[in-house]
């Protein structure tokens, strides 16, 4: 007797959820680990109810004070609510692309963010020679340089950062300049961001230094000779130029990315350091950017797609946190249009600006009056460097100078 | 000559202790600054329990140590135990073999573990224990080891025979409890191992504790150097209270008897 | 040794018994290690052996040993070389402190022995980021301790020549972990100096000098150079710390691993990585292999 109302009302509850069950499996006709792009996969709408579906989001290596990272994760989290998943966020582009070949299906990272020089290796690292990647063309596909996207849609570039020097702002003498460096006043104190041969921002630095001694992008020489006259002088610090470092006193003056600059400032301010950045007026160099790639065996395919829809688009908006009345209590309720919550959100790539990146689309955000002002809080002012040029490296470049420094660096 | 504790061995054995604890307060008066470096506070202690996320992942940690230490008590005990009973003449053998993961890198053992690991295997954060007994192992059998030298085994397993208790019995009830507190050393040992540690955890995708935290504390230096004073003051003092059991046990059961 | 011994027993009956005994005498006694046996075999020698595999395949997955060779020559060598050093005056800095230290540890007992027993288990196994910080806010530019010296001796640490970021400064953070290492394991031999050897050097007439020179040294030399061999594979191998305390102005190999394998500047290198790995771990087992040896040599006495 008592088996039977079980079973009734069990039956019964099935019954009133196979509606909703079969309207889901009806609108997941599309297979969103094959879509190229949006428009022909049904649009922002269905984009956004695939991946609220699956619910969660599997990145990588990502910092949250990298490039104002921190902010994209919590806007894009609090907006649709997708649980978002960060293995290790310390890890290198090696490490990514070795999670896309050898970790197991669900936790292979959705979405990698790799460094240019790695373009190659993801290109035909899959077990048939083949790309890693499954070819996407985001909505602002046209704005993305030609140099930095490849024509199929496997690859393409997201951000990159100016070196610019940081400092704390005890130094009796405040640099403004790289050539600074060598002044004896700053005697063990000069830091480096790394090994050039390991981390990119330490190999682009070695690229500032080269320019601002006279140097080109073909031949690092000068940059070396650089840094090799710091150690020698005793300037230069064996500590890395990281936030455990610089929040225990040394190093004191070092070169950055223009984008870790906030989150430099912030530790800066917990721990009672006030930490300047300024750019260099003897060098205005970028970096390559930094390049997205779609996991062609994502375990989130469509979550995937709409966070790098989320970070290279160009919409004003606000943040999640910021959405003001109607907007953010439609999408507590979860009643706002998927197409139009998109909308009034900031995008990714304002977001970048904001935290002292450039994003990649810049140019067409300029003329197209989308680019947010960049904040004027972050950096010192130095006039004579705004009216440099912004230089940037090709990946060949990068490559010539990685191999004439992995046979330096050990002479240092 | 008697080896008398001379004022040459308390200068040493007062320079080694400021060496060693200099370090540990250093960083414990780093992570009580407050916000800005202004005056002390303890809340960067509390601060990790009320992030979002603290109960899962301790409780993730929690069951792949209890499991860790589970796999300890049933391979490494009777492994050490039969070294010295019946299989004497591979006690060298065996030291080599426990000794080795001293020599492997964790990160190499990780790379290698993606790859030759089954992918079910894979699949579930317990694949952690089975490596955490890996690289628990040489403290586990040094310990064991030491302490099964200073207690006479053969004598305790005749009588323990000889009173008609099989091997297992033996085993639980005569044996284990002779070397109580090398075994509970060897397993506080591989509790603290699972709950700390960080690099095999994270290069195989695994959510413990360790990595929970590194990424939860990622903008409050005052708040991750809280959590690595925590792990390594509290292993000390759990270290020296297991230490103590003994001695505190007796002292309550002397009371007990003058009452 | 011990292996050889067993697998030297059934040729010996195979050869000359000549009784009924059966051909191959299979010695059961070591089934018990069967457990163990298929534990770190399983979990311990066969992701090395994918490793090893690794590093004898190129990019293109020909059978190769040219990522062996290049550990000798240009920038790998420098970091071996530098590992080298590093682990070898650490080694002897530790071994003569350790033993100094454990000298006087083992005279104490009840309270302070057991309170600087435990101390050395957990900071035996102190390295990495957590490691280096305590260190640098201590003795760091702005450190506790060395706001200390300079407010109450008057004596700047960083007046001279001292660096914590220079390789004696990451020799001092080794010490952290490598004296404690060496307090554990020298102990048990220094506690089995026989009191009766002692009163034997005093009956026959000897001088407390001559008790140093021809008992105390003879006995403890071995135990001492067997301890100073695995503080050398402890602070060779030792990943982590290295990494945190130098930025690549020191070459190391842990270093240069961790580019090849988890940096953002190299591609494809993880297979040299491997190799690089693998050679670590082929010095490190000659020098536990040399380790037992010599334990061999002090067991008997």
């Amino acid at each position: 007797m008592r088996k039977q109302f079980v079973f009734g009302v069990v039956a019964a509850i099935s019954v009133a959820l196979l509606p909703a069950v079969s309207a889901q499996s009806a609108s997941a006709d599309t297979n969103w680990a094959t879509c190229t792009d949006i428009a022909s996969c049904g649009g922002m709408g269905a984009l956004v109810k695939a991946a609220q579906a699956e619910g969660s989001l599997n990145i990588t290596t990502v910092l949250r004070n990298w490039a104002d990272y921190g902010d994209a994760i919590d806007s894009y989290q609090a907006a649709f609510g997708i649980h978002i998943n960060d293995d290790n966020p310390d890890g290198g582009s090696s490490y990514e692309i070795k999670s896309i070949q050898t970790a197991p299906a669900p936790s292979q990272p959705d979405v990698v963010d790799i460094g240019a020089s790695h373009i190659q290796q993801a290109m035909t690292g899959s077990t048939t020679g083949g790309s890693l990647f499954a070819p996407y063309k985001v909505v602002t596909w046209n704005d993305i340089p030609s140099l930095w996207k490849d024509s199929a849609g496997y690859w393409f570039g997201n951000y990159s950062g100016q070196i610019v020097i940081g400092y704390d702002a005890k130094l009796k003498v405040h640099p403004t300049k790289i050539k600074d460096f060598t002044n004896p006043a700053f005697k063990k104190v000069v830091g480096i961001a790394g090994d050039p041969t390991g981390a990119q921002e330490a190999l682009i630095s070695v690229m500032a230094a080269t320019v601002a001694n006279g140097g080109t992008f073909n031949n690092v020489q000068k940059g070396f000779d650089f840094y090799h006259g710091l150690k020698k002088s005793g300037n230069l610090s064996g500590a890395t130029a990281d936030s455990t470092h610089i929040a225990t006193g040394n190093p004191k003056l070092w070169l950055d990315y223009s984008f870790n600059a906030l989150g430099t400032e912030q530790l800066g301010a917990q721990i009672g350091k006030t930490i300047n950045y300024v750019k260099p007026s003897d060098a205005a160099v970028m970096g390559t950017p930094y390049i997205f790639g779609i996991n062609a065996t994502a375990p989130h395919p469509a979550a995937a797609r709409l966070w790098v829809e989320f970070l290279m688009s160009e919409n004003k908006g606000h943040l999640a946190k910021d959405l003001a009345g109607d907007e953010a209590s439609m999408v507590t309720a979860g009643t706002l249009d998927g197409g139009k919550l998109f909308n009034s959100l900031m995008g990714g790539q304002n977001i970048f600006q904001l935290g002292g990146a450039v994003p990649i689309n810049i140019a067409a955000m300029k003329a197209k009056k989308l680019l947010v002002p960049s904040p004027t809080t972050i950096f010192q002012s130095n006039p004579a460097a705004d009216k440099l040029t912004l230089q940037q490296p090709t990946v060949a470049q990068q490559a010539t100078a990685t191999a004439l420094l992995t046979k330096l660096w050990p002479t240092l | 000559m008697k080896r008398q504790f001379t004022w040459l061995d308390k200068t040493i054995i007062a320079f080694a202790g400021f060496f060693f604890i200099a370090p540990l307060i250093a960083a414990a008066e780093y992570s009580a600054r407050g916000y800005g470096n202004k005056g002390h506070t303890l809340s960067n202690y509390s601060w990790i329990i009320h992030q979002l996320g603290f109960s899962p992942a301790l409780w993730t940690s929690l069951r792949i140590a209890a499991i860790t230490i589970l796999i300890v008590l049933v391979l490494m005990v009777p492994t050490v135990v039969y070294v010295h009973l019946g299989g004497r003449k591979y006690r060298r053998l065996v030291e080599i073999l426990c000794l080795l993961p001293i020599v492997i890198p964790v990160v190499s053992l990780a790379i290698g573990a993606q790859v030759a690991m089954p992918k079910s295997l894979q699949s579930t954060s317990y694949e952690l224990c089975f490596f955490y007994v890996v690289v628990a192992m040489p403290y586990v059998y040094r310990t064991l080891d030491i302490g099964l030298q200073s207690v006479s085994l053969s004598t305790l397993v005749e009588a323990s025979h000889s009173l008609g208790a099989n091997w297992i019995k033996t085993l639980l009830m005569v044996i284990i409890p002779a070397i109580r507190s090398s075994t509970t050393g060897a397993l506080f040992i591989t509790f603290a191992l699972s709950l700390g540690e960080y690099t095999l955890a994270v290069l195989l995708h695994f959510h413990t504790f360790p990595t929970w935290a590194t990424n939860a504390s990622q903008q409050n230096i005052y708040g991750s150097i809280a959590i690595s004073v925590t792990t390594l003051g509290g292993a000390w003092i759990l270290l020296i209270l297991v230490a103590f059991l003994p001695r505190i046990k007796s002292l309550f059961a002397r009371k007990e008897r003058v009452a | 040794m011990v292996i050889a011994d067993e697998l030297a027993a059934p040729t010996r009956l195979m050869g000359g018994s000549g009784s009924s005994r059966p051909k191959f005498k299979f010695d059961k006694s070591i089934l018990g290690l069967l457990p163990l046996f298929l534990f770190l075999g399983y979990f311990l020698l066969y992701p090395i052996a994918s490793i090893i595999s690794a590093s004898i395949h190129d990019n293109k997955h020909h059978l190769t040993f040219v990522l062996y060779k290049n550990l000798f020559t240009g920038n790998y060598r420098e970091a071996f070389i530098g590992s080298f050093k590093l682990a070898f005056y650490s080694m002897i800095v530790s071994g003569i402190l350790g033993a100094l230290i454990c000298w006087s540890v083992v005279k104490t007992s009840g309270v302070v022995r057991t309170i600087t027993s435990s101390a050395a288990g957990v900071l035996a196994n102190t390295g990495g980021v957590p490691l280096a910080f305590m260190f640098i806010a201590a003795f760091g530019q702005e450190g506790l301790i060395t706001k200390l010296l300079l407010k109450v001796f008057h004596w700047d640490l960083y007046g001279g020549s001292f660096d914590l970021y220079n390789f004696w400064g990451i020799l001092l953070v080794y010490c952290f972990f490598q004296i404690p290492l060496m307090v554990i394991i020298f102990t048990p031999a220094l506690e089995n100096l026989r009191v009766e050897w002692i009163e034997a050097n005093e009956s026959l007439g000897g001088s407390k000098l001559q008790y140093f020179r021809h008992v105390l040294i003879p006995v403890l030399l071995p135990s001492f150079f067997s301890a100073c061999l695995l503080l050398f594979a402890s602070a060779f191998s030792a990943f982590a710390t290295a990494a945190a305390m130098s930025n690549g102005s020191i070459p190391l190999a842990p270093l240069f691993i961790g580019n090849l394998v988890n940096g953002n500047v190299i591609p494809d290198q993880a297979n040299q990585g491997d190799a690089m790995a693998m050679g670590m771990i082929i010095v490190s087992l000659f020098v536990i292999a040399a380790y037992l040896l010599l334990l061999r040599v002090t067991r008997k006495r």
